[in-house]
């Protein structure tokens, strides 16, 4: 309820187009975010063309070698090897893959969600509003961590189950601000105009109030992505994340930290990618807001 | 570089705050005469005939006594809370109780604490955790104020070993009134540590029993009070370690042990123990893989496994490949005629082929501990073309799903309760029991022989040839035992048994 | 007031059912109880006998209500782990999280508090800037590892707190900053943009006119009404961080509710499970009540609309 009632106060100006590209060009947390986002994408998805060695590839008699800028190191394995022998650079470029997979498709699905029952609330209001209000309060109310431990204790930990149970559980923050932002862009003289045309309420939805929450959506949408990629690696912790050998960044981690305390660059190269991703992630919706507000810093 | 300035710096700090007295905790504790131990695991009920794990079967041998006593060093019986028995038929043992032991309530040890324990024990109805302990277990009769008889539901020549292992004897009548649940909330047995304080779920303070019998196999304790905390991750014990503020634990991961050597204030101790690691294939026709029914796929998956290097590169000193599904002490455990295969990717690649899959196949792989062996196992089976997905989980949610044939398969591990007889571990999976999910009736019928005869040489003969068809048919791929590595203050000094179970009356500071 | 209060508890209560009911329904539906219940070693005729035992076979919704009715009369049922009532364990651990949490609270505030109130003041300077990250730059790490790197540096390398246990207050004092800093960002957010608002607004310009000093200003005037919202999303985040200290409490051996939780789910202790997500909802619910409250007293506009 008091989520509802606070969060987000919207601004819903819409920033010209022009003066928009100006701002995001000049806006630096937002370059810097986005440059590190698109390398880490375009490691993931040349980590086939660009890793060393076979991620899956052990050899139980080549283990724990450290990387190269360590005496013991060698160019053949410049990070090293993990606990099984396995190239610890290739693990780390393949990771990426299952890092944002799991960001993006979580994003996806909670953001589907989400946006559709705030658009629906904000839109038609009344008793629309009242149930998905509800239904937004319900989900508030169960402890997300929780919840996502236990279904996926019962049910097996899977990259689709992780993917989906977190899918399920976080639109919780896109319906709320997508509810506020159709709000305040329903009253606008545009969507008047276009529904006194006759438009259907489903034209009016998608091609008059959509694109005007866009950048509340994505914005949020960083957010979770973020998120969803630290609870991975929160889930990984317990047990009960993506299963190995799957290298995603947060099962590293979690491995890794067996050895933290004495081969700590284990735990440092996964743990640094991943703050840099979700860094990069946080950045670019931090970045995304200011440009996007009336009241920019620019 | 990075990195490896991070490295340099902790372990400068480690280095400055080690020389700089990090050993005064444990100091400490040596004066007060204190030993801090943690385990990750909390048992439900301290009672340990309603527990299933091993910080349970520690505190037994604490704080309770069995009737007879296995020397660690030498496997040979001694009398404990009995001083002689004898079978006076193949379903009837005897025994006489010692005299003048007393339980930590200051009752008097006699018969009827044992016929109690025992008959509420072997009652299914009462629910004990691990029945295959106790249900062997007829009824016991009372013959004098210390003398017990013990009637079996059928020959059962492994019953000393039972005997000497998980039973232990409560007393009687405290033990009527206060039920389990009273045990667990308070105590009382008759060992050598009586418990002072039961946190549930977070710790158990033991003190030493002054009144302890002399003459028993056990001596009397040396240490004050043994402190026993839980604390669920294994990092944050070892960091507990580290900075002093535990003197002893257990199941160190090996690498992180290897490592732990190099720390002047512990000592690090290793010790073979008598669990086993075994691949089991689901063959049965309810198989959820139809593949694992061809013999060549299952030879194919036995060869490519290289048991050896496992054994010595994830394992770590003290772990022997095993060729039978038993710990090669056990009595018959006799592998001479089992078959053995070598790790031989290209002929397990050919075997595949031949059983018309050159390109491999899809199943699932259950496990539930020392999960990067189950990942080594995977990338083992991966480089001959089996792409297996690991379901790793809680033992329970494993064996239901093995139980409910959904499992093709299995990651086992059994520490046989420590007992040394093969009754104890190749019957449980290969028996049609619940867990046997290969059920060949020759193999059934022969282990029924070995459990039931008494002539100890036809026992071997029937195990020796089920260790035979049970490898030749490949429907378990046997690995290697584990070991476990433990990490002490430097001035403790203590010795690690294959059992898994630390004898805190041995134990004392130097 | 009074018909606002009543209308917000009815909504309350209405928003527990529906919690309790889906909680309910998404743990049955992920796992067999009867299982459970019958323990390891039990054959197809056990379960089926505990399934009637137990009304198992009965339809999901007669099963709710039944376990609503003795949930609502106090009576969580036995813990299928430890044998013992649910209740009982409950009431054992939760003072462990309980402390935690406000601990956990008051540092995410006693640090917000400050950064947010420079961060506006100094608007859109580098101290805004660093403000912001200092809040936010550690929460890329997964908060284990962050734990773990506390662990590493104040207990093994300086020797200053004890790694784990809940014996003094010494014990809580890692486990409260890894908690409570993973709340910081929206509280520091929240007061940030309160400042700013409240900066700007008449009656600030008008106590500054008079001549006030600049610090009696901002945080006599300013950051009290600043605060306002804050007391809302106090109430929030103490909802979120019962449920998200079962990694924290993993890693420093608390024994409370998060690491019971995390037990129950291991061993698919159903009671306890539900038993624990119940209660987080409610307490969940009624802190947002009481926030609602607070803020509709606090400000009459709110009980109008």
């Amino acid at each position: 309820m008091s989520d509802i009632v606070q969060t987000n106060p919207v601004a819903a100006a819409v920033v010209p187009p022009s003066r928009f590209k100006r701002r995001v060009l000049r806006h630096k947390g937002l370059m810097i975010g986005s440059i590190i986002f698109a390398v880490i994408v375009l490691v993931a998805l040349l980590a086939p063309f660009i890793s060393p060695h076979d991620p899956y590839a052990q050899d139980l008699n080549n283990r724990l070698v450290p990387p190269v800028w360590y005496e013991r190191g060698s160019w053949l394995n410049p990070f090293g090897t993990d606990n099984l022998g396995r190239d610890y650079l290739s693990r780390t470029l393949y990771g990426a893959q299952i890092s944002l997979l799991i960001g993006i498709s979580v994003m996806l699905i909670s953001g589907t969600i989400g946006t559709a029952l705030g658009l629906a609330a904000g839109y038609f209001g009344g008793r629309i509003d009242l149930v998905v209000t509800f239904i937004i309060t319900t989900r508030l109310a169960l402890p997300v961590v929780l919840v996502a431990l236990a279904v996926v204790a019962m049910v097996g930990g899977t990259l689709f189950i992780v993917i989906a149970v977190l899918g399920l559980l976080k639109w919780d923050r896109f319906a709320v601000v997508m509810r506020s932002a159709t709000q305040q862009v329903r009253s606008l003289d545009f969507v008047e105009a276009a529904r006194a045309s006759g438009a259907s309420q489903l034209r009016i939805i998608l091609r008059e109030v959509l694109p005007n929450v866009m950048p509340h959506l994505i914005v949020v949408g960083t957010v979770e992505a973020a998120s969803a990629i630290l609870l991975e690696a929160a889930l990984s912790f317990l047990g009960l994340g993506v299963q190995p050998p799957l290298p995603s960044w947060g099962l590293m981690i979690s491995e890794a930290k067996n050895f933290m305390f004495f081969s700590f660059w284990l735990i440092a190269i996964p743990g640094a990618a991943l703050a840099l991703l979700v860094l990069s992630i946080n950045m670019m919706g931090d970045g995304l807001r200011d440009v996007t507000a009336p009241d920019s810093r620019s | 570089m990075i990195f490896s300035s991070t490295r340099r710096v902790f372990g400068m700090i480690l280095g400055v705050a080690l020389a700089a007295g990090l050993a005064a905790p444990a100091e400490a504790q040596k004066r007060q005469n204190t030993i801090r131990f943690a385990y990750d695991q909390v048992p439900e009920n301290v009672d340990p005939y309603f527990n299933n794990v091993r910080i349970g079967v520690i505190i037994a041998h604490q704080v309770w006594d069995t009737l007879i006593y296995r020397d660690p060093k030498t496997n040979e019986y001694k009398g404990q809370l009995a001083t002689a028995w004898r079978w006076v038929d193949d379903k009837t043992l005897e025994l006489d109780l010692r005299r003048g032991v007393k339980f930590h309530n200051g009752v008097e040890f006699s018969a009827d604490d044992v016929v109690y324990t025992l008959n509420f024990v072997a009652n299914p109805a009462n629910r004990s955790t691990t029945q295959s302990n106790v249900n062997w277990i007829d009824r016991v009769e009372k013959i004098d104020a210390h003398k017990v008889r013990i009637i079996t539901k059928r020959p059962f020549p492994a019953a000393i070993e039972y005997l000497a292992g998980p039973i232990v004897i409560h007393p009687a009548a405290y033990y009527e009134q206060a039920g389990p649940k009273g045990m667990n909330e308070k105590p009382v047995g008759s060992g050598p540590y009586r418990v002072v304080e039961h946190q549930i779920g977070r710790s158990i303070t033991l003190q030493r029993n002054p009144d302890y019998f002399r003459d028993g196999p056990k001596p009397q304790p040396q240490i004050e009070r043994i402190v026993i905390r839980f604390i669920p991750d294994r990092q944050t014990q070892v960091a507990e370690m580290l900075s002093g503020g535990l003197d002893f634990v257990m199941n160190i991961a090996p690498d992180q042990a290897q490592q732990m050597r190099a720390v002047p204030t512990l000592q690090i101790v290793s010790g073979g123990t008598m669990r086993i690691v075994f691949l089991n294939l689901a063959t049965t026709e309810r198989s959820p893989a139809p593949q694992l029914r061809d013999l060549r796929v299952r030879r194919a998956i036995a060869h490519s496994i290289d048991r050896q290097t496992m054994a010595r590169q994830l394992v770590g000193e003290g772990s022997q490949v095993i060729n039978a599904i038993c710990f090669p002490t056990q009595f018959g455990c006799d592998a001479s005629q089992a078959m053995v295969y070598d790790y031989n990717p290209a002929k397990a690649r050919e075997l595949l082929a031949e059983a018309g899959f050159p390109n491999g196949f899809e199943l699932e792989l259950h496990a539930y501990r020392e999960r990067n062996q189950s990942e080594a196992m995977i990338n083992y089976l991966r480089a001959i073309g089996i792409r297996a997905t690991l379901r790793f989980g809680q033992y329970a949610a494993m064996r239901e799903q093995i139980r409910a044939h959904r499992a093709s398969m299995a990651h086992q591990t059994w520490g046989s309760f420590s007992i040394n007889d093969v009754s104890a571990s190749t019957p449980v999976y290969y028996k049609g029991l619940d867990d046997d999910i290969s059920r060949d009736p020759k193999v059934i019928e022969l282990l029924e022989r070995g459990d039931s005869v008494t002539d100890p040489q036809q026992r071997i003969a029937a195990y020796r040839e089920a260790h035979k068809i049970i490898t030749e048919q490949a429907y378990s791929v046997p690995l290697y035992n584990l070991v476990t590595f433990y990490a002490a203050a430097r001035d403790l000094e203590f010795k690690a048994y294959p059992d898994e179970l630390p004898r805190f009356w041995e134990m004392r500071w130097k | 007031m009074f018909n606002y209060t009543l209308k917000r508890l009815a909504l309350a209560a209405l928003v527990a059912l529906a919690v309790s009911a889906l909680a309910f329904v998404l743990l049955r539906l992920s796992g067999d109880v009867a299982i459970a219940i019958a323990g390891e070693g039990a054959r197809a005729e056990d379960i089926n006998a505990v399934r009637e035992q137990y009304g198992l076979d009965r339809p999901l919704v007669v099963q709710y209500f039944d376990w609503l009715g003795r949930t609502l009369q106090g009576d969580f049922g036995q813990s299928l782990y430890f044998r013992t009532p649910v209740f009982d364990l409950i009431v054992t651990k939760i003072q462990t999280t309980l402390i935690l949490a406000v601990l956990s609270i008051g540092f995410a505030l006693a640090l917000s508090i400050p950064l947010g109130v420079m961060a506006a003041v100094w608007q859109n300077s580098w101290i805004d800037r660093l403000c912001l990250w200092i809040a936010v730059a550690g929460q890329a790490l997964p908060n284990f590892f962050f734990a773990l790197c506390l662990v590493m540096v104040f207990s093994i390398g300086l020797g200053w707190l004890p790694v784990s246990g809940a014996d003094s207050w010494e014990h809580f004092v890692m486990p409260t900053v890894a908690l409570g800093y993973y709340v910081t960002p929206p509280f520091m957010r929240l007061v940030r943009a309160g400042m700013i608002e409240v900066l700007g607004a008449d009656y600030i310009r008008t106590a500054r006119a008079k001549g006030l000093p600049a610090s009696t200003v901002i945080l006599r005037h300013g950051l009290r009404n600043a605060l306002v919202p804050v007391v809302a999303l106090t109430a929030v985040q103490l909802g979120f961080l019962l449920g998200g200290s079962i990694v924290i409490e993993t890693v420093f051996a608390l024994d409370g509710l998060g690491y019971l939780a995390y037990q129950a789910i291991s061993q698919k202790d159903f009671p306890v499970i539900q038993a624990v997500l119940m209660l987080l909802s409610v307490g969940y619910v009624l802190l947002t009540l009481l926030a609602d409250l607070v803020n509709a007293w606090l400000d009459p506009r709110i009980r109008v609309g």
